[in-house]
C-alpha cells in the first residue's frame, strides 16, 4: 500500500500519460523537425512524425558548420573535467568521510556554499584571472573553471559512498599491511564503483552541457565547443531549421541517451547524497 | 593511539590539501576579486587597471529605476520556480510512487528533460514559441485563440511565463525525483493505520505523509532558490533579459553589464547583490529547519 494506489486506476493513467508527453514532446519535436522537409516546415498544417527520407539533413550539417570539430571539443572538455573531478575528489572524500581533523566542518560548508556562487558571477573575476595566468582561449582553461563547480558535488557524493562502506573491510586490509592510499584504491574505491560511474556521469554532462564559461572565456573559433555553436544559431534565420535541429539532436541525443543507460544507479545516488547527506 | 590520531590528521590534510588549494585558486580568490572588482570601475579590455570608486557602483545601482524591476522579476521567477518544483514535482511523485505496469519505464522517461542540455532546451523552446510556424501558436490558432500569432518570447507581459514554462519543464524532473525518493520513507503500517481509522485521503496526507516528506521539501525549495538566483543559459538565450527587460533577472543583468557594456564593476556589484540574496535564502532555511527540529 503506497501513498497513490487509492487514485482511481484510469484517472492515474491519463495523469501518467499526460505528464509523460508534456516531458517527452519537445525533445520529440526537436527529432521530427530535424526530419522534416524545408517545404514541409512552413506547411499549414504541421507533419507530426518524422521523416526518414529526410535523413540527409544530418550529413549536410557538416558542411554547413565544423559541426564535428564543435563535438569534439565538447568532448574533450567533457572528459577533462571529468578526470579532473574525480581526482581532486576521492582522496578529499575519504578524508571527510573517515579522519576527525580540525577544518573538517569549514571545509564541508565550503563545499555547500559553492553551489550559491553563480557561474554567471564568477565567470568576471575570472576572466581576469584568466586573461593574467593566460588560460583564455584555452580547453585546459575551460576544464579548469568547469571542474571548480563540478568538484564540490563530486566529492559530497563520493563522501556518502564512502560513509556507507564497513569500517571492518579496510581494518582487515590495514592488519595486512596497506597503506592508507592503497586502501582506498585497492579496497575503497572498487566498493564504491557505481557511485564514481554516476559522479563521472554528472561531471561529464556538466562539461558538455556547460555555456557561458566556454562562451565567455573562449573565443578563437577552433576551440568553440557544441554549446556556443548550437547557440549561435538562436535567433539567427540564415541556415535552415531543419539543420538547426540536426545539430542540436547531435549534441542531445549522447546526453539522453547515456543518461537513460545510466539513471537507475544516478537517481538512487543523487538523492541518497542529496537529501540524506 | 594520540599517535595514531595525529597520524590520521597528518594524512588527513596530506589528502585534502590539492582540493582545498583548488578551491582557494578558482572559488575563493574569484569570489575576493568580484568583491573587490565591485568597489573599482574596471573595464572588460582593460582588466589590469582597476581604479577604486568606493561605494560608487552600490549607489548608482540604487539610484537607477532599473533595479528595483529586475529584483522584481528576479524575485517573480524565483517565487514561480519553487512554487513550481514543489507543487509539480509532488503531483508526479504521487502519481508514479505507486506501483503500475511499466513504472519503471514512466519514471525514466519522465526524468529526461532534466538531462537535455540547456542550450538545446532554450534551442527547442525557442523555435516551438515561434510565432507563425511554431508548434505552440499553430496549436492556439487550431483552437481559435487570439494569442496564436505573436511570439511569447517577443512579448512584455508574456515573455516572462514562456520562459518559465521552459524553465519549469527542464527543472520539474529533479523535483520529482527528489520527492519520490522522500516518499519512500513513510512507514506503510502508519498510512494503512491512518486508512483503518477512516482517514481521508486529504486528512492522511497532511497527517503521515506530509511531516515525513517535509525535510526534503524544504531543502528542494533552498536548492530551487539558489539554482534559480544563478540561472543564465536558459533565460539568455530565450531573451538575453527582454524585451524591455521583462525577463530581465539580477544573474542575466550583471552578464550584460559585463560583456556586453564591457564594466566590470558595476556587474560585480550586481553580483554581491545576488550573493547576498542567495545567502539569506540559506540563512532562512537553516532557522526554519532548527526550529522545526526543536518542534
Amino acid at each position: 500500500m503506497t501513498v497513490g494506489s487509492r487514485w482511481p486506476g484510469r484517472v492515474r493513467i491519463v495523469g501518467v500519460l499526460v505528464v509523460l508527453g508534456v516531458a517527452i514532446f519537445p525533445l520529440y519535436w526537436m527529432v521530427v523537425t530535424s526530419l522534416t522537409s524545408s517545404a514541409g516546415l512552413f506547411a499549414p498544417v504541421p507533419r507530426l512524425w518524422p521523416d526518414l527520407s529526410e535523413l540527409g539533413n544530418y550529413p549536410e550539417t557538416f558542411a554547413i558548420r565544423p559541426v564535428g570539430r564543435w563535438l569534439l571539443n565538447s568532448a574533450l572538455v567533457a572528459t577533462g573535467t571529468t578526470v579532473l573531478s574525480i581526482g581532486l575528489a576521492l582522496l578529499p572524500a575519504y578524508a571527510l568521510s573517515r579522519f576527525r581533523f580540525r577544518g573538517r566542518g569549514v571545509l564541508g560548508f565550503s563545499l555547500f556554499a559553492t553551489q550559491m556562487l553563480p557561474e554567471a558571477m564568477l565567470v568576471v573575476p575570472l576572466y581576469a584571472v584568466f586573461a593574467e595566468a593566460r588560460l583564455l582561449n584555452t580547453l585546459g582553461g575551460l576544464i579548469l573553471a568547469n571542474t571548480a563547480f563540478t568538484v564540490p558535488v563530486v566529492t559530497w557524493l563520493l563522501k556518502g559512498a564512502i560513509d556507507a562502506v564497513p569500517i571492518e573491510i579496510e581494518e582487515a586490509a590495514s592488519i595486512d599491511g596497506a597503506s592508507r592510499l592503497g586502501i582506498v584504491r585497492h579496497v575503497v574505491a572498487p566498493l564504491i564503483g557505481p557511485t564514481l560511474a554516476a559522479a563521472a556521469v554528472i561531471a561529464f554532462f556538466h562539461g558538455w552541457n556547460e555555456y557561458v564559461f566556454a562562451q565567455t572565456l573562449v573565443s578563437d573559433e577552433r576551440l568553440r565547443t557544441a554549446s556556443v555553436g548550437l547557440a549561435g544559431f538562436i535567433g539567427e534565420l540564415s541556415t535552415p531549421v531543419h539543420s538547426v535541429m540536426a545539430v542540436g539532436v547531435m549534441y542531445t541525443l549522447p546526453a539522453v541517451v547515456f543518461y537513460l543507460f545510466v539513471q537507475r544507479y544516478m537517481v538512487s545516488d543523487m538523492t541518497a547524497g542529496g537529501v540524506k547527506g | 593511539m594520540s599517535d595514531g590520531g595525529q597520524r590520521e590528521r597528518g594524512t588527513a590534510y596530506w589528502f585534502v590539501g590539492p582540493l582545498v588549494l583548488f578551491l582557494l585558486a578558482l572559488q575563493l580568490y574569484p569570489l575576493l576579486q568580484e568583491v573587490w572588482l565591485s568597489f573599482t570601475s574596471t573595464g572588460l579590455l582593460t582588466p589590469r587597471q582597476q581604479p577604486f570608486v568606493g561605494l560608487r557602483n552600490y549607489t548608482d545601482l540604487v539610484e537607477a529605476p532599473e533595479l528595483r524591476e529586475t529584483l522584481v522579476v528576479t524575485a517573480v521567477y524565483t517565487a514561480s520556480c519553487v512554487a513550481a518544483s514543489v507543487g509539480i514535482g509532488l503531483g508526479v511523485a504521487l502519481l508514479l510512487d505507486s506501483p503500475f505496469r511499466g513504472r519503471g519505464w514512466a519514471r525514466a522517461l519522465v526524468t529526461v528533460p532534466w538531462a537535455a542540455p540547456p542550450v538545446a532546451v532554450a534551442l527547442i523552446f525557442s523555435w516551438i514559441y515561434n510565432a507563425q510556424y511554431g508548434i505552440f501558436n499553430r496549436g492556439l490558432r487550431l483552437l481559435g485563440l487570439p494569442q496564436g500569432t505573436e511570439n511569447w518570447l517577443d512579448s512584455y507581459q508574456l515573455a516572462l511565463p514562456a520562459v518559465l514554462i521552459t524553465t519549469i519543464w527542464q527543472i520539474f524532473p529533479f523535483a520529482s525525483v527528489v520527492l519520490l525518493v522522500a516518499l519512500q520513507g513513510v512507514p506503510a503500517e502508519l498510512r494503512e493505520a491512518a486508512t483503518i481509522d477512516g482517514a481521508g485521503r486529504v486528512a492522511t496526507f497532511r497527517a503521515v505523509v506530509w511531516p515525513t516528506i517535509r525535510p526534503s521539501v524544504a531543502l528542494l525549495a533552498l536548492f530551487a532558490t539558489i539554482w534559480s538566483l544563478r540561472r543564465f543559459d536558459l533565460i539568455w538565450l530565450l531573451t538575453q533579459g527582454g524585451p524591455i527587460g521583462a525577463t530581465n533577472t539580477l544573474v542575466i543583468e550583471l552578464y550584460r553589464r559585463a560583456f556586453v557594456y564591457r564594466e566590470l564593476g558595476p556587474a560585480a556589484a550586481i553580483g554581491v547583490v545576488g550573493l547576498v540574496l542567495a545567502l539569506v535564502a540559506t540563512v532562512v532555511y537553516f532557522r526554519a529547519q532548527r526550529r522545526m527540529e526543536a518542534a
